[in-house]
């Protein structure tokens, strides 16, 4: 082989091993293009427009004016702000006091099982629910259990209780009982399998360590297993606080904020203003308050709330 | 709770439990087979026979024929959407070298602190502008859209923990990124594409507000929307055919599970959802 050649046959390796990282570090940012072009038009464009679209007074078909802080300055004063934000905490401690015990103490059951097959078949069983679309089962609550001739009032019948008798979700009285008891017991879905494979984390020699201490059942229960699965109870609060400040479709389905605004939430709220009322930059402020009540408390829960990962690193 | 009597109490307490969770469907679907003046008559009580039992599921599902053609279409070309987009975009970011990377990914992952609720009416005006309403598209695109951040995250994941000398002996062999990516990495990454998809599939198939506002045009309801409208229609009188939507509306995912319960199961208990 003469030199001659051999240093061409360098020279052209080197340019195409440039020219193939050119053409790889074009291909990552096309093979990229899909996701960052899709999040750019259908997330990012809204999340801006929510906030500029806050400051504006506009009608869909009408003019658009600048307003300031004019629609965050009126949400301060409107009226279903106390009793709406008042439904909002009762929601919100009433969903994390369920969802840190039922799903849990039920998935405690299941592993305590000792035949490995009746454990999957429990669990199976207890996902059937999530089958049902969601609105379906509000619309299956409403009709057969809260509705005038549904199973809550006609077992009081049964009982002769007709006095008891009343419409669940009309009377101002049972409206929002009667709105967070649907889905009672609370064991279905998938939380259950979320907080089993916490359980299935924790290592036996741990259990048999605490026995030997001297632990038995329920101490070993508050001691050894929900220290060890905080990190699922921490998932679950976060989804849980998330879901509740910007939920309000079971309101939508069942009550419309009714009777009065017994049953309002500031999202429902937020719906009626820009798809009834048509005002869409009072509905986007109030938008921008829920997300950053949103973000202010998921900062909170980071911050505040340990894990069973730091609890661990801390004991030792 | 080792001994048998324990094991037995056990069993006892969760099938008490489990009835009461299930109860309301047993009802829905009992009372599904019953006429309006058979539930006037007696709520509790079973199908009287020698009538046309499934009278109301005829007509049912005469209306929600096309709804439930509408889902399933929407469902498919979102999840294999999402599926495509993410894992490509996971294989990117998991296992090649570029200006850029760390912040781009970071980028990725911030879009998932953006709540629906913030976004629900500039989202509305803007597709609405767009002119994207009434059409599957107005479902599709957006659904990708944030589908596609959870679904980066755990591909990614997943994509890092694969050895890293199976991509060193495929590179000597002279594979490119796309052959790596679609021989070596996809047949690997069954079981994560199974939860990805079930994940984003049970997410359309419930999402009743976005088409409920955006697709006003009944040829294009889909399922939830459907069943809300229907509700509110005159129809609901029949409680036997309101029944039998709800029934027939939860028969495509049943038929989803009966397939993936194994993969979906694995994944969510494979300790990836925690804080």
């Amino acid at each position: 082989m003469s030199l001659h050649r051999f240093v061409r046959d360098i020279r052209s390796c080197r340019v195409s091993v440039r020219r193939s990282q050119i053409a790889s570090t074009a291909a990552i940012y096309a093979m990229l293009t899909p996701t960052f072009g899709l999040l750019a038009v259908f997330s990012l464009v809204p999340f801006v427009w929510a906030f500029v679209t806050s400051f504006f007074d506009y009608e869909v078909g009408g003019e658009s004016r600048f307003v300031g802080l004019a629609n965050y300055t009126e949400y301060l004063h409107d009226p279903t702000l106390l009793s709406s934000f008042g439904n909002l905490l009762f929601l919100t401690a009433f969903g994390l006091a369920v969802v840190m015990t039922a799903p849990l103490i039920v998935a405690k059951l299941i592993f305590s099982l000792k035949s490995e097959r009746a454990r999957y078949l429990y669990r199976v069983l207890f996902l059937i629910p999530i089958v049902v679309p969601g609105v379906a089962g509000m619309m299956i609550w409403q009709g057969m259990i809260y509705n005038d001739t549904g199973l809550l009032n006609e077992t009081l019948r049964l009982f002769g209780r007709d006095d008891l008798t009343r419409g669940w979700l009309s009377d101002p009285r049972t409206v929002l009982w009667a709105v967070v008891f649907m889905g009672f017991p609370f064991a279905g879905g998938i939380n259950i399998l979320i907080y089993y494979a916490g359980l299935a984390g924790i290592s036996e020699s741990i259990h048999e360590a605490a026995e030997l201490d001297g632990a038995r059942g329920l101490m070993k229960f508050f001691k050894i297993d929900v220290p060890l699965v905080m990190s699922q109870i921490k998932l679950l609060t976060i989804l849980t606080v998330i879901g509740t400040v910007q939920g309000f479709e079971g309101m939508f389905i069942l009550t419309k904020g009714g009777p009065g605004f017994r049953t309002m939430v500031p999202g429902l709220w937020m719906y009626m203003n820009a798809f009834s009322f048509q005002r869409m930059g009072y509905a986007c402020a109030i938008g921008v308050i829920l997300f950053l009540l949103i973000l202010s408390l998921t900062v909170l829960n980071m911050r505040y709330f340990r894990s069973s990962e730091e609890l661990t690193a801390e004991a030792i | 709770m080792r001994h048998r009597g324990g094991q037995i109490l056990l069993h006892a307490i969760l099938i008490g439990i489990l009835s009461l969770t299930l109860a309301p469907f047993v009802f829905v679907i009992n009372n599904s087979l019953r006429s309006n003046s058979e539930m006037n008559h007696a709520f509790f009580g079973l199908p009287k026979l020698g009538h046309d039992l499934f009278s109301g599921y005829r007509y049912a599902w005469e209306v929600l024929r096309p709804y439930t053609l509408n889902t399933i279409l929407v469902c498919v070309v979102t999840g294999l959407g999402v599926v495509f987009v993410g894992s490509v975009s996971a294989y990117v970011f998991s296992r090649c070298r570029f200006k850029g990377k760390d912040s781009l990914f970071l980028a990725v992952l911030a879009f998932m602190m953006i709540p629906g609720v913030l976004t629900l009416v500039p989202s509305f005006l803007w597709v609405k502008q767009l002119g994207l309403l009434n059409s599957h598209w107005v479902l599709i695109l957006p659904y990708m859209a944030g589908g596609q951040v959870f679904a980066i995250f755990l591909f990614k994941s997943f994509f890092d923990g694969l050895p890293g000398e199976l991509f060193e002996s495929a590179k000597m062999d002279g594979a490119g990124h796309f052959r790596l990516y679609w021989s070596v990495v996809l047949p690997l990454s069954k079981s994560v594409v199974a939860v990805v998809a079930i994940v984003n599939i049970l997410g359309t198939w419930n999402n009743f507000l976005w088409p409920f506002i955006t697709n006003s045009d009944a040829k294009y309801h889909v399922i939830s929307s459907g069943l809300f409208l229907m509700n509110q229609s005159n129809v609901s009188s029949n409680y036997a055919t309101m029944f039998a939507a709800y029934v027939l509306a939860s028969i495509p995912l049943l038929i989803l599970f009966l397939y993936a319960t194994k993969p979906f199961m694995q994944g969510v208990t494979s300790g990836a959802f925690k804080a």
